[in-house]
Parts: structure tokens; C-alpha cells; sequence
């Protein structure tokens, strides 16, 4: 057990075991692969969740990154409950819970996000508070805070740009907006409890720049890969003709075609 | 107006390339500036680390999901080459150290989740406040189908 410890095989091996669980899982319903995706999951988490239980926040960074998931599961948990009660219970066909929760849903989302702010406000706790923790740690609130700000006022425009009165929508959006803006400013310009401007700043410079780069890197191999296959299928050879049906053939398909037809005929009758 | 519809990228993409500059010409304004080597150096490394490792990712994927009918030689050398590419060169960025490649890797991680969050939220309150929109009754979605028999009456 003490192995578990090696963040190469407490962490990365279950995350590599974890892609494989995703490789399995594509596979054809009948393979016996897709029936042991299932346990493969389970095994890469637990080899995860003991990883984390035995070591501290200061180990290692792998161990700091588990630390900082962990604080952000509620907020993130609480957007994303928020969104899915709210959407489920509209007014559209999809939509089995009950009106009445649609208001919750909001104030559950919105909530998620205030507590990400309230988190600014107060001293973080010691595993995100030293050292690469609280690198790690704001590197997440930056990158968290950027692209709400970028995409939520994509999506608001995009309302704007589509018509058809979406005030509604785009008003949120743009508040959103803001609300990320206003606290990116704040933590860039006076900092937060336990975070200078300056440390800011560095992580901003530092790993915001390098989290830019990592975007464009994984998107230049997603396209390597579809080219990989894109050539792999314009080398494949081209299926044999097919020869056409002989006489047997032919009163085979020519006798079910009858079949059908008379039975469908009787139906109409 | 379908000209519009159809240009809706452009000033949209406008606007965010527009905002994340400020966002970055604010934090340059109040960081006294950074010097701009340093970045280009922490794209580049950012760059080459996240392409070994997506396509190690993408390897193992493609590995787990071989099947006969699949063409795997191609991807599968293809992907292996790739990844040991970006591997080798962010290994050597960061003159051979492997800690530094797993402090960046994890770095890559917490970027991904919280940019995955952030979307997550905003794309879910948009979901929610779109599905919510009360339309007018629509008299065709009341009328019920005929099974395809269709009387037509001419008139003379």
C-alpha cells in the first residue's frame, strides 16, 4: 500500500487507466471490454481516493490539486445541481420537476458562484494556503473567473446577435459578466485573504500564459488526430464490387417483396 | 436579416478577443508589466506539454478501443509518435526534470477543470433560461396526423 503513496502510480497511472476506461467503454456493446469499463472506473478511483487519504497537501502537487478539487466540489456541485433543477423544471416538455423549483435552481447556480467570491474573502485552509497549493489554487480561481467572463459574454451577445427578444437571456448573461469582472478586478487589484496583488499576478503571467498555450496544444492534437485517421481511412482499400444477384437470389427477394406486399395489402383491407 | 445571421461570429469573436486583451492589458497596468520572452517561453511550454500529453491520452483511448474493422496502424504509430514528440520536447524545455513535467501536468489539470466549470455554468444557466421561454400555441403541434391518407377536394 505504501506504493499508493508514488504520485506515478497513485495518480497517473489511474488517470492513464482511466483513458483506457474511455477506450473501452466506445467499444461495441457485446465486447467483453465494454462489460470491464465499469470495473476499471471504479478501480482507477479508488486508486485515486487512497492516493489522496494517504498523503497531505503539502506532499506533493498531484496531492494539492486533489486538495483544491476537493474545496471546489461543493460550489461547482451546487452550479451544476442549480442548472439541472432549473432547466427541469420549465415550462418545456422535459421538464418532470415542479415549477415551483425553477426559482431554487437560480439561487442555487448563482450561489455557486458567490461562494467561489466568499472563498476569496476568507483565509484558505493550510492544504491551499502555501507553496504549490495555492498556486494550483489560483490558477483554478483565474482560470475559472477568465473564461466565465469570456464565455458568458460570447453567450450573451450571441443572444443579442440571434433576435427573436432574447433581453431575458442576455441580461443574465451580462451580469454574469460583470460579476466575474468585478471579481477578477478585485483580486488583481488589491488581492485576497492570504494572496497578494502581487502573487496574482505572477499566477496570472505564469500559468494563465501557460494554461493558453496547454488550449491551443490540446486543440492542435485533437486536429493531429483527426488527420491520423482522416488518412487512415483514404488509405483503405476500396470494397470489391459486388456481384449481382443470381436467379435464386432474385426469387428469393422477389417472393419476401410479394410476402410484404400482400401483407400490408390485407392490413390496409 | 439573413446576412446577419450568417455574420454572427465574426463581431462576437471580435468581442471576446477584445475582452480577454483588456483582461490582460489591466493585469499588465497593475503588474507593472512582465517581460514578454517569459510568456512566449510559458505558452511554448504549456503548448508542447498539453499536445504529448492529450495525444498520450488520445494513444491510450485508441488502444483501449481497437476492433478488426478499425484501421489502428495509423493511428495507433501515429498518435505514439506524436505524444513522444511533445513529451520529449517539454522534457527537454524543462531541462529533463520528470517533477517539474508532473507540477505542470497537474497545473494543466486544474486549468481544465475550472475552465470546464465556468462553461458548465454558463452554458447551464443559458439551457435553463432558453427551455424556459413561454412560446404562443402553436395550432399545427394540435392537429393530429392521418396516417398518411389525405383526402384533397378540387374545386371547379
Amino acid at each position: 500500500m505504501s506504493d499508493l503513496s508514488d504520485p506515478w502510480i497513485g495518480f497517473w497511472l489511474p488517470i492513464a487507466l482511466l483513458c483506457l476506461t474511455i477506450g473501452f467503454w466506445l467499444t461495441d456493446r457485446k465486447d467483453s471490454r465494454r462489460k470491464i469499463s465499469a470495473v476499471t472506473f471504479f478501480v482507477s478511483i479508488l486508486v485515486i481516493v487512497l492516493f489522496g487519504a494517504e498523503t497531505r497537501g503539502g506532499d506533493s502537487s498531484e496531492t494539492a490539486l486533489l486538495a483544491v478539487l476537493l474545496h471546489m466540489i461543493v460550489p461547482v456541485s451546487l452550479m451544476a445541481i442549480g442548472t439541472l433543477i432549473a432547466t427541469f423544471s420549465g415550462p418545456s416538455p422535459v421538464g418532470p420537476l415542479p415549477r415551483g423549483l425553477r426559482p431554487l435552481g437560480f439561487m442555487m447556480a448563482i450561489s455557486g458562484l458567490v461562494w467561489i467570491g466568499l472563498m476569496l474573502m476568507s483565509e484558505p485552509p493550510d492544504a491551499i494556503a502555501n507553496g504549490i497549493g495555492e498556486t494550483i489554487w489560483g490558477a483554478w480561481v483565474n482560470v475559472f473567473l477568465s473564461v466565465l467572463v469570456l464565455v458568458s459574454a460570447l453567450a450573451g451577445s450571441f443572444c443579442i446577435m440571434m433576435g427573436d427578444e432574447r433581453n431575458k437571456e442576455a441580461t443574465t448573461l451580462a451580469m454574469l459578466t460583470i460579476a466575474g469582472g468585478w471579481m477578477f478586478y478585485e483580486i488583481m487589484q488589491n488581492g485576497s485573504e492570504g494572496l497578494e496583488a502581487s502573487g496574482w499576478h505572477e499566477i496570472h503571467w505564469e500559468q494563465m500564459m501557460f494554461l493558453v498555450g496547454g488550449l491551443i496544444g490540446s486543440i492542435v492534437a485533437f486536429m493531429a488526430f483527426i488527420g491520423l485517421v482522416y488518412m487512415a481511412e483514404k488509405r483503405a482499400p476500396d470494397p470489391d464490387v459486388v456481384s449481382p444477384l443470381t436467379e435464386e437470389e432474385k426469387a428469393v427477394v422477389d417472393a419476401v417483396l410479394r410476402l410484404n406486399l400482400e401483407l400490408e395489402g390485407s392490413e390496409n383491407d | 436579416m439573413t446576412e446577419q445571421r450568417e455574420s454572427w461570429w465574426g463581431p462576437v469573436a471580435l468581442l471576446m478577443l477584445l475582452l480577454a486583451i483588456s483582461m490582460d492589458l489591466f493585469v499588465w497596468q497593475v503588474s507593472g508589466g512582465v517581460e514578454f520572452s517569459s510568456i512566449v517561453e510559458r505558452i511554448l511550454l504549456g503548448f508542447t506539454l498539453a499536445f504529448g500529453i492529450t495525444s498520450f491520452a488520445l494513444l491510450v483511448v485508441s488502444i483501449g478501443a481497437i476492433h478488426r474493422h478499425v484501421r489502428w496502424k495509423e493511428q495507433v504509430v501515429g498518435l505514439f509518435l506524436l505524444a513522444g514528440l511533445g513529451l520529449s520536447l517539454s522534457n527537454w524545455q524543462m531541462n529533463g526534470s520528470w517533477d517539474a513535467m508532473r507540477s505542470e501536468g497537474v497545473m494543466l489539470f486544474s486549468g481544465i477543470t475550472a475552465a470546464l466549470a465556468a462553461v458548465g455554468l454558463v452554458f447551464g444557466l443559458l439551457l435553463a433560461l432558453v427551455t424556459g421561454r413561454e412560446h404562443v400555441p402553436d395550432p399545427l403541434l394540435d392537429m393530429e396526423s392521418t396516417g398518411g391518407d389525405v383526402s384533397v377536394e378540387l374545386d371547379d
